[in-house]
């Protein structure tokens, strides 16, 4: 049996994926930015 | 005795299509559509310049003739005196004295909600600029000179008014909360405060002027007036004029403490829709942890209850930070304290569509309530009927659970695209190249969509 009766208590977790796929995506794109400048840098 | 409850509570919501939290989703997914909208399709800056275009010579002179500015100031006064009146005179019952409904609905949210369409719509009626524009007058009159003032200290900027404005709502929402009622403050306490914050503003224009005050210090007229550069009318050198939608907002920020000042809007909204909801279980343990303490109960649950709203406040500018200390990693970047002020703005519609969820059902019954049995028996003695209305009764069901529901899913979406625009907007003129633009703007999304979830997640355990 699944412990679902307190499952209300935790809601607001199905809030917060919205706002953690679109930070991680933000973040993801700038470290591929960031990376793609340091390797236009660098010497040949 | 009629007793109304919290906005956020009026009935509970039922056979909604699908569950809450996939409204989050779903705005969120408008978001991310609207801000690749306008990266694909918006590459100059269009809010920077008003593009005002005068209104007729008339209408305008009409409008802003002396008779007219002097009926509308009048008028202001005039119901200021009588709400501090019926405060400190009426009845003690929240919701049968004009005092309460009167300064904490009608003018609290019904300026916002006028100015954000029309401009800044207080400003005439402004009682505390009228008395002292007066006093300036008569001063010039008697002494042959214009008043000379204080220079007003340029760091302070908004502050006051971004505390003042946080202090507004705590007495309301903190030191008031008795719950159960629409506004639960005591009429007595609410004239008082009238009364206190009259005298207070008045030394204050005495002090640095009444225009200095009004732009920077005195509350009413800088939040309203915050909500009034979105609208679509403005006034400059007697004249009245149209100009472009939510672009006289552009110009709002460049004083100091104006973040705060709408951060402060945001957040009071915030913990007024969450004391009762989301943060009701962690308000409870920490009353109880102070009561435990031995702090008598009233000051316990004020004290738990202050602690929250700031925590709110402290919150809401630390989402806003990070969102600015992100647009900083994009080359080109300003420093952060420009990119601070300079988006400020963009949360101004994000402010407003706070309001609107919030408060519109709370508005809309309680003004039937307003323009029915208040204003036939204002000072609520159930001895006076002026209009034939004193018997007359707030429609509850003029407004389904559902219909409330829908326009404050609308109000947040439509708000956060309006910020996102404004961003978007204020982004290609920091970095013209419109690639750096959009890149910077990512992180704007997050606060929009972080902002968006967030009220959403407030409403539903609100309303749910």
């Amino acid at each position: 049996m699944l412990p679902v009766a307190h499952v209300g208590h935790y809601l607001w977790a199905l809030y917060v994926i919205p706002i953690l796929i679109v930070v991680g995506a933000i973040v993801r794109n700038t470290i591929a930015q960031r990376r793609t400048r340091g390797e236009d840098d660098s010497p040949r | 005795m009629t007793f109304l409850p919290f906005a956020h509570a009026l009935v509970s919501r039922k056979d909604l299509p699908i569950p809450a939290w996939l409204f989050a989703w779903a705005a969120s997914i408008v978001l991310i559509a609207s801000f690749f909208a306008l990266s694909a399709a918006w590459r100059k800056p269009q809010f920077e310049d008003e593009r005002r275009r005068p209104l007729g010579e008339r209408f305008s002179a009409a409008l802003t003739s002396m008779p007219v500015q002097v009926l509308c100031e009048a008028i202001g006064v005039l119901l200021l005196g009588f709400a501090i009146y019926a405060g400190l005179h009426g009845t003690e019952a929240p919701d049968r004295n004009f005092a309460l409904t009167f300064l904490f609905v009608t003018c609290w949210l019904g300026f916002p909600f006028l100015s954000a369409f029309l401009g800044d719509v207080f400003r005439p009626f402004n009682p505390w600029r009228a008395v002292g524009r007066a006093a300036g007058g008569a001063f010039a009159a008697i002494a042959g000179q214009r008043p000379a003032h204080l220079p007003y200290p340029e760091r302070l900027g908004r502050w006051p008014a971004a505390i003042g404005l946080l202090a507004t709502v705590w007495l309301e929402v903190v030191y008031g909360a008795s719950g159960g009622v629409a506004v639960g403050l005591s009429p007595h306490a609410a004239g008082l405060g009238a009364l206190l914050y009259s005298v207070y503003t008045l030394a204050m224009m005495a002090v640095f002027g009444t225009k200095e005050w009004c732009e920077r210090g005195e509350i009413f007229s800088v939040y309203f007036g915050m909500f009034g550069r979105l609208g679509v009318f403005g006034s400059r050198a007697g004249r009245l004029y149209r100009r472009r939608p939510f672009s006289a907002a552009t110009s709002w920020a460049s004083i100091p403490g104006s973040a705060a000042v709408v951060l402060a809007s945001i957040a009071s909204t915030s913990f007024d829709g969450a004391q009762d909801g989301a943060f009701k279980d962690s308000i409870e343990n920490l009353f109880e942890w102070f009561a435990d303490r031995g702090i008598e109960l009233t000051t316990a649950l004020r004290l738990t209850d202050t602690i929250f709203m700031l925590l709110t406040f402290a919150a809401v500018a630390l989402i806003y930070q990070l969102g600015v200390r992100g647009m900083r990693t994009v080359p080109g970047a300003p420093s952060f304290k420009q990119l601070r002020t300079g988006f400020a703005h963009t949360l101004i519609p994000i402010a407003l569509a706070y309001l609107v969820a919030h408060y519109f059902s709370l508005f809309f019954f309680q003004e039937q309530a307003q323009f029915t049995y208040i204003l036939s028996d204002p000072l609520g003695t159930g001895h006076t009927d002026l209009f034939g209305t004193a018997n007359g009764l707030v429609d509850y069901k003029v407004l389904s659970a559902n219909m409330i529901w829908y326009v404050q899913v609308a109000a947040l979406v439509i708000g956060h695209v309006i910020g996102l625009m404004l961003a978007h907007d204020r982004a290609l003129v920091y970095w013209p190249d419109y690639r750096k633009a959009t890149a910077s703007q990512y992180w704007m999304l997050a606060v929009m969509v972080a902002f968006t979830c967030f009220g959403l997640y407030l409403l539903s355990v609100a309303n749910g």
